[in-house]
């Protein structure tokens, strides 16, 4: 139903979408998460040409809707958006807001307008607030106004962006339970969210959004349950990363220790933890890997804290030779990592030009 | 990491408090080459000793090995943190520990 391809949007001083390349099914609810600044609202923003992308190519249909000849405001009548400040015409009472479009585009007689209106503001739940100015409603009902008006054009699809982060918390619940309905008629959306466990209930995808580009895309259970991309775990799992690249034997050891000591103590790692962290990696790090090493290298360290799970792992990524640490010849400092350790794992690997990867799972 | 040391006759005291490891072990290593000629009875004492690695064992090894030709090394207060690396290295079986 809608196809992206190598979509890009540059501004003068970020490009928040690099290469982006999907296809959305008909009747696809997709929840569309991720850290902020990654492109998510500019992506939504871009299927309805809020915003105009610097290239790459949107298909709705067989409309490329990126193709300058496009009658956008015609694909527009197919595609809602409902907004995060809600958008309303505060000179018009609810009724108003949701009639003057369908009259005005579809060509609706006024009392089609009327009727369609009052029945959309039923399923809304906001049917006795029709004669109500958009002042007297509460962030909640605006909400739902605001998407009872775009269900009035009777759209193939809706984007939503952030369409409840401008609430009060009370509020958030009757606009989700309004969102859900609409899931279950069969309607196309799309949802920029930093609800996680409205992301999904609501959705049969789930757009994980970094990098410029959906990093990882799958069924709630797949992203939720079981992510397989480094930077999807780490957002669903709340990890707290603390990374450093050594390149000089004669790196500031203290500076590591010092630093990671302050990573520990900021995100409430308990301190015999924090120390076995600064154990596993003087020993295997220091001790075992550096000096099997090049004179030119670069050896990655990155420590990796759930606060849900209360854990910390630690991966070591290095260049050079093959080096599977665990057959260090180096006993005293494999018994002491060991020790400080409940596993320890060797891959070979050739990600971002490092060959040797390993990971520890902090006791 | 401080050392404080105290020689009393062919008795040395030697106090390490804070961390031994990588880059501090070597100044151990430097206080032993320096001052354990002569000494009979060399008394590691560990009890604000707060983090210990390989390179500091490897430094209190050589130590053990100088005083099993010209006497005897004792180590003392050695909190449970510090004995486990003893522990699990096979160290508490070579060294005396108080």
């Amino acid at each position: 139903m809608i196809k992206i391809n190598h979509l890009r949007k540059e501004y003068a001083n970020v490009t928040p979408l690099k290469d982006v390349n999907v296809h959305i099914h008909r009747g696809d609810v997709i929840s569309i998460i991720g850290p902020s600044g990654t492109g998510k609202s500019t992506l939504i923003r871009c299927i309805n040409m809020l915003e105009t992308p610097t290239s790459g190519s949107i298909f709705v249909g067989n409309e490329c809707i990126t193709d300058k000849k496009c009658n956008i405001n015609k694909i527009r009548q197919k595609m809602g958006m409902v907004f995060q400040s809600f958008n309303l015409f505060n000179h018009m009472n609810i009724i108003e807001n949701i009639m003057a479009a369908p009259m005005d585009l579809l060509g609706k007689s006024k009392q089609d307008a009327y009727d369609d209106g009052m029945e959309l503001l039923r399923t809304v739940g906001l049917a006795d607030k029709a004669f109500n100015y958009p002042d007297e409603l509460s962030g909640g009902q605006k909400q739902r106004v605001a998407i009872a008006r775009a269900l009035a054009m009777e759209p193939e699809i809706i984007l939503f962006d952030e369409p409840t982060s401008a609430l009060d918390p009370t509020m958030v619940g009757e606009v989700q339970a309004v969102i859900k309905e609409l899931a279950k008629k069969g309607l196309t959306l799309m949802i920029v969210t930093h609800e996680m466990r409205f992301a999904r209930e609501i959705a049969n995808r789930v757009f994980y959004m970094d990098e410029g580009g959906v990093y990882e895309d799958g069924t709630p259970e797949e992203i939720f349950d079981n992510p397989k991309r480094e930077k999807t775990i780490r957002f669903i799992k709340h990890l707290k990363v603390w990374e450093n690249l050594i390149t000089s034997k004669d790196f500031d050891f203290i500076g590591f220790n010092t630093s990671l000591e302050e990573f520990g103590r900021r995100n409430q790692v308990p301190q015999k933890t924090i120390y076995r962290a600064q154990s596993v990696f003087e020993e295997l790090g220091v001790q075992c890997i550096l000096p099997e090493l090049d004179n030119e290298f670069k050896l990655s360290v990155a420590f990796e804290y759930s606060q849900e799970e209360e854990t910390l792992s630690m991966t070591l990524k290095y260049d050079g030779k093959h080096f599977d640490v665990r057959e260090s010849t180096n006993m005293i400092s494999l018994a002491i990592a060991k020790n400080a350790s409940e596993s320890i794992e060797y891959t070979q690997t050739q990600e971002d030009g490092f060959t040797n990867l390993v990971t520890v799972r902090i006791k | 990491m401080t050392i404080e040391k105290n020689l009393n006759g062919a008795e040395l005291n030697v106090k390490v408090i804070g961390r031994l490891d990588t880059t501090t072990a070597p100044q151990l290593e430097a206080e032993f080459k320096g001052n354990i000629n002569g000494v009979e009875k060399l008394v590691l004492d560990f009890a604000e000793l707060e983090y210990l690695s390989s390179a500091g064992l490897r430094v209190i090894l050589a130590a053990q090995k100088v005083m099993n030709k010209q006497g005897e090394m004792i180590i003392k207060n050695v909190n449970d943190t510090i004995n486990e690396i003893f522990e699990v290295t096979g160290f508490i079986d070579i060294l005396t520990i108080e």
